[in-house]
Formats: structure tokens, sequence, C-alpha cells
């Protein structure tokens, strides 16, 4: 049985990438992918410790919610992307620059 | 009727009653009797909350019947009539706003039911399960809401950086949260308070646990550094949108900051002042309004200049926050009063610039404001009456709301963070009083494009419920204060 530290260790590689992803990334469709990332860094490590405490089923049933609720979300995302390309007829974020200080 | 039932009667009366509104939208295609009826299920929410607030909470049916997923204290119920009224009075305002800026669709108000729907259950939940599902339910319906104007650049841009950053802070939190799920077992919020404080508050995976909790929940706030995203998303969303997020969406995250901080985080090593939370928030606290109010003065726009000004309010009741670890129940109760104050004071401010302007001729910047004192006096005076209460200058409710959250604070022997939140009070009062000088001194400059007040009845009711409202909580604040009191009292 491959132990829970390991799940948990590529959990948090996983939720980095999607952080780091979302940070540098400037392609709005890739930034959706990102977060998507770390939301499922999120659902590996729900489910590799309720793995670890088999007497309850909590955590997995966390993340069948997340999974829901994300998708929710990212249809939300979507149409917001879908406005905004519209309008300006690009995918990057820094064409986004109406709204300044 | 069972009382377990009349527990769950305001989420219950919004959710079916939203239904039925957006049936009637589809079956009727009338959209004049709307934000009225929004506005009446909101209220009518918020009555059998005030019912719950009479029978007393522990009469609202065996509290094992919810548990674990919701808790009906004091508190839920105390935020459940703040929500619905601040609800109801942002469906008003978008009566009167979408109808005169021809972007009236029927979507709006099922957003605004449905969001006050989450916030109610995220302030109730009592379980890490029920706190996603109200944030999200809560969040997705603002997104929505700040990009509601499609055709408009400003607005789909707002709301694309409030969705891109919202979502970002929801994670965050939730890796804080499985951490947590993982060190302790549990998700439910007093089993991981008896955990972290039987175990005590030294391991790392704890640690980490809170910072990302505390950041993706001050994000909610629109704390500095985590406010990026609100002057954008309030600028570019129609002005009712902005009320209801600057009043409903704040609200509902500072119910479950305090719920989280207070519950989850309350035990000795948490809670004090050497190893847990409470630096790092004053630290928040002190970035926030120092930050908010000097950017704040620089604005030309008017409602860029009121998102600031809600960051600076969420930097005066994080002080009051921070102040929970040393007097939990003054404090909290002084952070509740503040937020009711607040609620009213704001919304009434976005409801006053709404009245200013009409279609094609809307005030943006202070240069709109010139002179329309004197031109239309009816319209100006309660956009200056609700930016003296922001202001906090007596007897408006904002004086006593920072009164009491100052005070609070000194009695909590947080002295220096006392002083610096009241230097940031009188550094704000200048870009309030700004908004007078503008209205009743300046006059417009020749050919200069000036704004043209609209009318409505829904924004005019709205208008005046609020400023009854601030004068009630600033004359005699004697009810609330005590409603607030009981929560403190009662946890």
């Amino acid at each position: 049985m491959i132990p829970v530290e390991h799940y948990i260790a590529l959990s948090a590689v996983l939720f980095t990438i999607g952080g780091i992803g979302f940070l540098v990334r400037r392609n709005m469709i890739l930034l959706l992918v990102s977060i998507e990332v770390m939301l499922n860094a999120v659902n590996l490590a729900l489910v590799a410790f309720n793995r670890a405490r088999p007497e309850t089923h909590t955590g997995q049933m966390l993340s069948f919610f997340l999974i829901a609720a994300e998708a929710a979300e990212l249809a939300i995302g979507l149409a917001i992307v879908l406005a905004v390309y519209r309008i300006k007829k690009t995918v990057r974020v820094d064409d986004a620059n109406l709204l300044r200080h | 009727m069972m009382p377990s039932l009349l527990a769950l009667m305001p989420m219950l009366v919004i959710g079916f009653g939203a239904l039925a509104l957006m049936m009637t939208e589809v079956v009727t295609d009338a959209k004049t009797g709307l934000s009225i009826g929004t506005a009446v299920v909101l209220l009518a929410a918020g009555a059998f909350a005030g019912a719950g607030w009479l029978a007393g909470p522990e009469h609202l049916g065996d509290a094992s019947v919810f548990a674990p997923w919701l808790v009906f204290d004091k508190f839920t119920l105390f935020f459940e009539m703040l929500l619905a009224l601040g609800g109801a009075l942002a469906a008003l305002l978008a009566g009167g706003y979408l109808r005169e800026h021809g972007i009236e669709r029927g979507e709006f108000y099922a957003l605004i039911s449905f969001s006050t729907l989450g916030a109610m259950m995220l302030v109730a939940a009592n379980d890490v399960l029920m706190l996603f599902v109200g944030l999200e339910t809560m969040s997705i319906g603002a997104y929505a809401l700040a990009g509601f104007r499609r055709s408009s650049p400003k607005s789909v841009e707002g709301a694309l950086k409030y969705f891109l950053l919202g979502s970002f802070a929801a994670a965050l939190m939730l890796f804080g949260f499985a951490l947590l799920y993982g060190a302790t077992g549990h998700t439910d919020l007093p089993g991981l308070r008896d955990t972290i404080s039987a175990e005590g508050f030294h391991s790392t995976g704890v640690v980490v646990a809170l910072a990302l909790i505390l950041a993706g929940l001050v994000f909610k706030v629109s704390a500095v550094p985590f406010h990026m995203w609100t002057p954008d998303a309030y600028e570019g969303a129609p002005t009712p949108a902005t009320a209801f997020m600057a009043a409903s969406v704040k609200a509902g995250g500072f119910g479950v900051l305090l719920r989280v901080l207070l519950t989850v985080f309350g035990d000795e090593r948490s809670a004090s002042w050497a190893t847990g939370w409470p630096p790092v928030v004053a630290v928040l606290a002190v970035l926030t309004m120092t930050v908010a109010n000097l950017v704040a003065g620089r604005q030309e726009s008017v409602k860029r200049m009121l998102a600031y000004s809600s960051v600076a309010h969420a930097g005066y009741l994080l002080v009051g926050v921070v102040a929970t670890i040393r007097a939990p129940e003054q404090a909290q109760s002084a952070v509740l009063f503040y937020l009711a104050t607040y609620t009213v004071s704001t919304i009434g401010a976005f409801g006053a610039l709404i009245l200013c302007g009409s279609r094609g001729a809307e005030v943006v910047s202070y240069e709109d404001l010139a002179g329309l004192g004197r031109r239309h006096p009816a319209v100006a005076l309660p956009l200056a009456f609700f930016a003296l209460s922001l202001a906090g200058m007596p007897p408006m409710a904002g004086f006593f709301g920072k009164w009491f959250v100052f005070k609070a604070a000194m009695d909590a022997g947080l002295h220096g963070l006392t002083i610096i939140a009241f230097i940031n009070s009188v550094i704000g009062a200048y870009y309030y009083l700004k908004v007078l000088v503008f209205l009743y001194m300046r006059e417009p400059a020749a050919h200069a494009p000036v704004a043209k007040p609209m009318w409505s009845g829904e924004v005019v009711t709205a208008i005046a419920v609020s400023a009854l409202c601030v004068l009630l909580l600033g004359l005699a604040p004697g009810g609330v204060l005590d409603m607030a009191l009981a929560v403190g009292a009662h946890g």
C-alpha cells in the first residue's frame, strides 16, 4: 500500500504547480485550468487523508461536493471569459486594462 | 409549527421565494413587480429570523437536528436579519436602476436572492462542507452580478478579476481545510476546535492550514493586500450590485471570519498575541486602513472612492476582530453593531449615487457632482447625509459603530492599534467631506456634461429606509446594541 504521505506530497506539488501557473500565465483559459489543478490537488488530499482514516467518509463526501461546486464555478468563469472575449477579441489578461488606479 | 422548521424558515423562504419569482418572470414577462417581490421575500425571511430571535435560539428545536451541518444561535439569527435587510434594499435599488439604464432582466433578482441565501448558509455553517457550499453559493451569485452588464467592457473586466482572484482565494482556503482535516480527522468546526485545543497548536500542518484559511477569508472581506479586485469589481458592476457586494457579501465574509477564528482557532495558543493569529490580523488591519484611506483620497471617481472606503471600513472591522482575543463578548458585539451601521450607510450612499444620475448622465467623477446641491437640493441631501455617516460624524450611525469598535480595542489593551485606527478615521473624513465640497461649494465648468438626477419610487424607498436606520442607530443605538451584546454573551 502506498503510504498517505506520498499522496500528500503529490497533492502539494500539484497545488504549487497550479498556484505558480495562476501567477505567471497570462491566458485566461490557462488561468482557469490552473485554478482547476489547485482544486483537484485539494480533492486528492481529501481522499488520501480519508484513506488514512477509513472509519468515516467525511473527506470523500467533501470532495464530491467540491467537484460539483467547482463545475458551477467554472461555468460562471467561462461565461465571464466569453463575455470578455466578445468585447475585446482576446483572451490575454494584460489586454483587460480599462480599470486602473 | 415545528420549532426546527422555524429555524430553517429564513433560508426556505428565500430559496422557494426566489424560485417562484424566477417562474413568474418566465411566465408573465412582467418585470416591474420583481424588485418589490424580491424585497418582500427577503424581508419575510428576515422577519422569520426575527421570530426565531424572539422565541430564543434554545427553543428552535434540538441542536442535534442540524448537527453538525448548521447552527442556529443568536449570532446566526443576527446575521440573517442583517443580510435580509441588505439584500432587500439592494433589490429595491436595482428596481429603479436597471429600468433607468435599460438592462432590466429578471436574473438580477434571482442572483441577489440566491447570493443572500448563500451568505446565510455561510454564517450558519458549522461544518467545512456547509461553509464551502454557502461560500460558493454567495460568491457565484456575486461574480455574475458584477458582470451583469455584459456589453460594458468595465463590467465584464471587473467581474473577470473578481472571479479569478476569488477562485484562487477559495482554492487556498480549501487546501487549508484539507490539511486541517488531515491533521485532526474532523470537518465539523466544534470537532476541529476540540482536537486543536487538546493536541495543542504546534504541528506545522495546522499552522500552514491557518495561514491558508486566513488568506482565503480576508480575501472575501477585501483586506489589503488581498483587495486588488475590490475597486475594479465595485466600479465596473452595476451600482445596485456594488451596494450588495459592499454590504451583504462583506457582512457574510466577516460572519464566517469571526466564526472560524473564534470557534476553531479560539483556544489559548492560537488566539494568543505571541503564538497565534492576532498579530497577523493586526498587521492586516493597519495595512488595510492606511492603504485604503490614502488611495481613496486620490480617486477621481466617486464610485471608486466608495469602493476604497469599503476597504477602509474592513480595516476598522478587523481592529474589532483582533480585540476579541482579550474582550471577546464586547469586541464581537462591537463588530456586529459596526456591520449593521455600515450596511445601512453604504447601501444608502450607493442609492444616493444612483439617484444623482440618469441614463447617459451618470455621476462618475467628483466634477459631475459640482453644484448639484444648488440645482437639485433634494437629491444632493441624501448623498451628503450618507457620506457623513460613513465618515463617522455624530449623530449618524457611523459614529457609534466606530465608537464601540475603538472602545472595545481600548478595553482590550490595544492602545497602539486604536490610535492608528483613530488617525485613519480622521484622514478618511477628508474624502467624504470632498463630496460635500463639490455638492455645495463648486459650480460645474462651462459646457461640462452635468449629471441629471433620475426619479424612481423604489430607489427613494430604499434610501428613506436606510436613512431611517442610520438615524435610529445614531440617535437611539440601544435596541440594536442590546441585540449585538446578547450575541456576544451567548457566543
